[in-house]
């Protein structure tokens, strides 16, 4: 059989849904073997998290495959023809309303508030949102021009017009902003032909957070439990992560085996859910999961590079780089190898409003996939 | 124009470029790589920190596995007077390994000890310093409460102060000291001694606890206790008020008089239950090895080691139940009720004594050496004659006779609730030939023991039903009051009512008219048998004389037996006196309180038609002498 005519193929990434599904639900069977006895203790229904978590894994994923069915390009399109009127703006004001909002009625509630409470939903953390506008947001400014990336100044203006967001975020949520700003500075750099001013950024930085740390008490003390967690009441919860992830070995103790999530660790299967698999799997669990989360940051790659125009590539690269960074920051606290943070592991960590956020990003991803077309030689059909 | 468009068409179509894609590699290359560390870092915590926590958890180990004793159970007796417990005390101990652990543990430590307990600074520095690799010096025992928690205080105020713990230890108590010392026996090294705190030891001694400690995953020490489980305590059936009347009694004889041995046994015939056991002189149990409760200072001031320790040993055993002896007349009961069980014999039966009776070839004698003459049953137990005996043996043969022996429970245990009981011996069946089938029936020539006496006392007169005899009414499982075992004592059937009531209306005779006529208690119907049995060698006329009584009558509430061994004094050496006189005084105090008043005259009407016409000839049959009633050369084993 022959072909003759050229032959249009969607590349929409089947595998990338495959390997979502697959780390969410080996998310869910962590979270059921972390939270089951807490979840009894405290509340008399081991499955209480396992079920709030299946619930959003199914709202998730709808949700997923709903956004991979709009084109991503329309969040860039101006509506009416109003040029400055497009769904990327009226995102980012969004955001900005519901930071402001969170931020408002924490100093109303006398604390830091992080969360919005929607009936029915429980609560949620706007600032996940916000990731996805900054996403999409600096993805669109950076493929706006950019050779602007090629010099500080560029580089300067995107993290001026995402400064509102960002201080608002960092005001509440000093590790989600870190992320946000990684996230930005990853889509200009993969812009930026000239990318030297990036390593002098990268001092500038490193000199600022010096005194930052040192100036605020409770970030301080964080630093200390960082280098001594075996001296701090509060440097129990890494110490106890750490005894899991030492206590685990090659192999682990067997799934549902740790003894650590047993109280030890307080909120385990939050953000802490890395140690209990490292705990219960061993370091090949451990091994296994990174793998899996590198090969999808691999397929998400691919998505950039063969991204039918910049804006998606930059966007696929932020999705990337969100990933990316969450995992890497998520397995650097708990293994103590950078200060405590609270950071989830995406799709496995329990919450949420997180959970429903990743697949939606995963959705515009997918999206991008979706319109990416591939012109395929007679050669290649008949191979096929 | 052209350049332009193509500008146009390039910005509109924007793609990734090549240095892009470079950019993109170097993100995802970066990512690989920390990734890489990360899982460096995971191998690393596996390998390396594992024993860098587990060291630091070791330097500060400070709490290590101890032992917490538990409770010895009580001994209460039966309305719960408690004879024995035990006291909570405390061991200072001392570690020097983990004083000497840091520099600056030592000096806060000695201070803090010294302070609190008033030790000598310089003697405890040189205990620590020449046991530094030592972790357990007991330094001081028996140390109050009161001290304990003072330091505890000041350790909790006191960072430093390491190494000094303490440890509980039971001390046993005895409130009254020498009150059932026999019964009770004695705790040495945790181990019960004699009587119930020896057979009951497993019961009494409870599980130890354990404390322990450990780092928990947050370096808190966590300290675990396995909580010790108490020992059972035991009801005993000896009544405090029963038994400190017959010591007394027991005590007022032997300062007044004197005797080799002595013991007492008050039983309720309707249950097997001992109220009251004393032998020869009760020992303060608080000090078991001090010989002064049972001998005078002279005398032990004259003993060597071993003799003490013999000494000590004789004090320690309860005469009531590790000594036997020949019963003597009062084992005529049991003859008696054995041929009227196998209806050898009836109330009417009588019987001619000569004062002795051939028999096998020897002449036996007769307490009387007149003789008592023409006497029917009833009689031949009031007078306590032998030749009668001989005769109703005779009737009853010897296997009847070896059977009821049995079925009485000689020769072998009783199977009381104490340690060293002894089965007495008695002439096996086919050496029971018609001599020592003769010199048995009236209680020579075998030995029996004191608590089998009175247990066989007990089922005569109850109507026959044999208990066991014991010492342990209910034990209270781990001390607690609800969660009660009550033993369950095997019983056996002896004789019938019928002749349960001959004996009772004929021993009731005896005291009333009898030989036994000091044991009466005015205002009580009181029955009883007396004995004398003639030790070996016969020419040294050295005697154990004896009571067994009971009373009242129709129904008794109460047995009392009481062997004397070797009465002190010359004048009533072979007289069963002292023991039925005491018997009496015993009564006297001890039936009120078992809630049997005096009545005043009271005739009780014995039935004659059950135990045959007695005639009043207002004779006193005075006392029982059997002296040489055995000619030499007898000797049952």
């Amino acid at each position: 059989m022959r072909y003759i005519k050229k032959t249009v193929l969607s590349s929409y990434d089947i595998v990338l849904i495959m390997l979502c599904l697959f780390l969410s639900v080996f998310g869910l069977v962590m979270i059921y073997s972390t939270s089951s006895y807490n979840a009894a203790r405290y509340y008399g229904d081991p499955k209480l998290y396992f079920n709030r978590q299946g619930l959003f894994l199914i709202i998730g994923f709808i949700a997923m495959i709903i956004v991979s069915r709009i084109d991503y390009r329309w969040y860039i399109k101006p509506w009416f023809g109003i040029k400055w009127l497009k769904p990327v703006w009226m995102l980012y004001i969004i955001c900005l309303g519901m930071q402001v909002y969170v931020l408002v009625r924490g100093y109303a509630a006398g604390g830091s508030s992080r969360w919005i409470q929607i009936a029915g939903l429980g609560n949620f953390q706007p600032s996940e949102v916000t990731k996805i506008c900054f996403i999409v947001m600096v993805a669109y400014l950076a493929q706006k021009s950019p050779k602007k990336m090629n010099y500080f100044s560029g580089y300067l203006i995107v993290i001026i017009v995402m400064s509102p967001l960002l201080a608002l975020v960092a005001k509440q949520n000093l590790s989600t902003a870190i992320i946000m700003a990684g996230i930005l500075t990853v889509i200009c750099f993969t812009v930026a032909r000239r990318k030297a001013y990036f390593i002098w950024v990268f001092f500038l930085l490193a000199a600022a957070a010096v005194p930052f740390v040192m100036f605020a008490g409770y970030r301080a003390e964080r630093i200390e439990n960082w280098l001594h967690p075996e001296n701090l009441e509060s440097g129990s919860q890494i110490l106890g992560g750490l005894y899991a992830i030492a206590s685990g070995g090659l192999w682990g103790k067997g799934l549902g085996e740790s003894i650590q999530k047993l109280g030890y660790i307080p909120e385990v299967h939050t953000d802490m859910i890395f140690t209990v698999i490292c705990e219960e799997l061993g370091i090949f669990g451990a091994i296994l999961v990174i793998a899996t989360v590198l090969f999808m940051l691999w397929r998400l790659m691919l998505i950039a590079i063969n991204a039918p125009d910049l804006y998606g590539s930059l966007i696929a690269t932020g999705v990337l780089a969100h990933i990316a960074l969450q995992v890497l920051l998520n397995i650097a606290v708990v293994t103590n190898s950078i200060p405590a943070t609270g950071i989830p592991f995406p799709f496995i960590s329990y919450g949420g409003s997180s959970l429903l956020v990743i697949m939606a990003e995963m959705g515009i991803a997918l999206s991008i996939s979706n319109y990416t077309v591939r012109e395929i030689s007679d050669e290649e059909v008949y191979q096929a | 124009m052209d350049n332009y468009r193509e500008e146009r068409r390039k910005k509109e179509n924007k793609k990734l470029t090549g240095i892009m894609k470079k950019n993109l590699y170097l993100v995802f290359f970066v990512i690989l790589v920390l990734c890489g560390v990360l899982i460096g870092r995971l191998v690393y915590l596996n390998n390396v920190n594992g024993d860098k926590y587990a060291k630091a958890v070791l330097s500060q180990q400070s709490y290590s596995t101890k032992t917490i004793a538990s409770e010895r159970g009580r001994i209460l007796d039966r309305n719960g007077i408690v004879l024995a417990r035990s006291e909570k005390v405390y061991n200072v101990v001392i570690d020097p390994k983990v004083i000497m652990s840091q520099d600056y543990y030592l000096k806060p430590t000695l201070e803090g000890i010294t302070y609190i307990f008033g030790y000598d600074e310089t003697e405890i520095e040189n205990l620590i310093k020449d046991n530094k690799d030592s972790s357990y010096i007991v330094y001081e025992k028996d140390v109050d409460y009161a001290l304990v928690s003072a330091f505890n205080k000041y350790k909790n105020s006191h960072k430093f102060v390491v190494g000094i713990w303490f440890e509980e230890q039971y001390e046993r108590v005895y409130p009254y000291a020498s009150l059932a010392s026999h019964v009770i026996g004695f705790v040495n090294d945790g181990a019960g001694n004699y009587g119930l705190e020896q057979y009951y030891n497993d019961t009494l001694t409870g599980t130890d606890g354990l404390s322990y400690g450990y780092y928990d995953s947050e370096l808190n020490m966590q300290k675990v206790e396995k909580q010790p489980i108490d020992g059972s305590t035991l009801v005993s059936t000896i009544d405090f008020n029963i038994q400190t009347v017959i010591q007394e009694k027991s005590a007022e004889f032997q300062n007044e008089t004197g005797c080799n041995n002595i013991g007492i046994i008050v039983m309720d015939p309707n249950s097997g239950e001992i109220l009251g056991m004393t032998s020869n002189r009760e020992y303060d149990l608080n000090e078991p090895r001090d010989l002064k409760s049972a001998y005078p200072e002279e005398e032990i001031s004259e003993m060597d080691d071993s003799q003490k320790l013999d000494a000590m040993f004789k004090m320690w055993k309860n005469f009531c139940i590790t000594d036997s002896y020949e019963p003597g007349s009062t084992f005529k009961t049991i003859t008696v009720a054995a041929a009227l069980e196998e209806d050898k014999v009836y109330s009417g039966s009588d019987f001619e004594c000569l004062g002795y009776k051939e028999v096998g070839g020897w002449k036996i004698g007769c307490n009387s050496k007149s003789g008592h003459g023409h006497i029917n049953l009833a009689e031949a137990l009031m007078k306590s004659c032998n030749c009668a005996l001989m005769d109703i043996a005779e009737k009853l043969g010897s296997d009847a006779f070896y059977r009821y022996e049995n079925l009485f429970g000689f020769g072998r245990k009783t199977g009381i609730d104490l340690t060293g009981e002894t089965s007495g011996i008695i002439i096996d069946r086919k050496n029971l030939n018609v001599t020592e089938l003769a010199t048995s029936s009236f209680g020579t020539t075998f030995n029996v023991s004191m608590i089998q006496i009175a247990s066989a006392y007990c089922s005569i007169i109850n109507g026959g039903t044999y208990y066991k005899p014991h010492v342990v009414k209910e034990i209270r499982k781990g001390g607690i009051a609800s969660d009660i075992e009550t033993p369950d004592y095997a019983t056996t059937q002896t004789v019938s009512k019928k002749t349960s009531d001959f004996i009772r209306n004929a021993l009731y005779m005896t005291v009333e008219q009898g030989t036994a006529t000091p044991a009466k208690v005015d205002g009580y119907i009181v029955g009883g048998k007396t004995g004398t049995a003639q030790k070996r060698p016969r020419e040294e006329k050295r005697y154990v004389v004896s009571f067994a009584g009971f009373a009242p009558v129709n129904d008794p509430k109460v047995l009392v037996y009481i062997v004397i061994d070797e009465v002190h004094d010359e004048s009533m050496a072979g007289s069963s006196g002292p023991a039925t006189r005491m018997s009496s005084a015993i009564m006297k105090e001890i039936l009120p309180y078992l809630g049997l008043y005096p009545e005043g005259d009271i005739e009780y009407n014995v039935d004659y038609s059950l135990i045959g016409e007695i005639p009043d000839d207002g004779e006193d049959y005075g006392d029982e002498l059997n002296s040489d009633v055995l000619p030499e050369g007898i000797d049952g084993h």
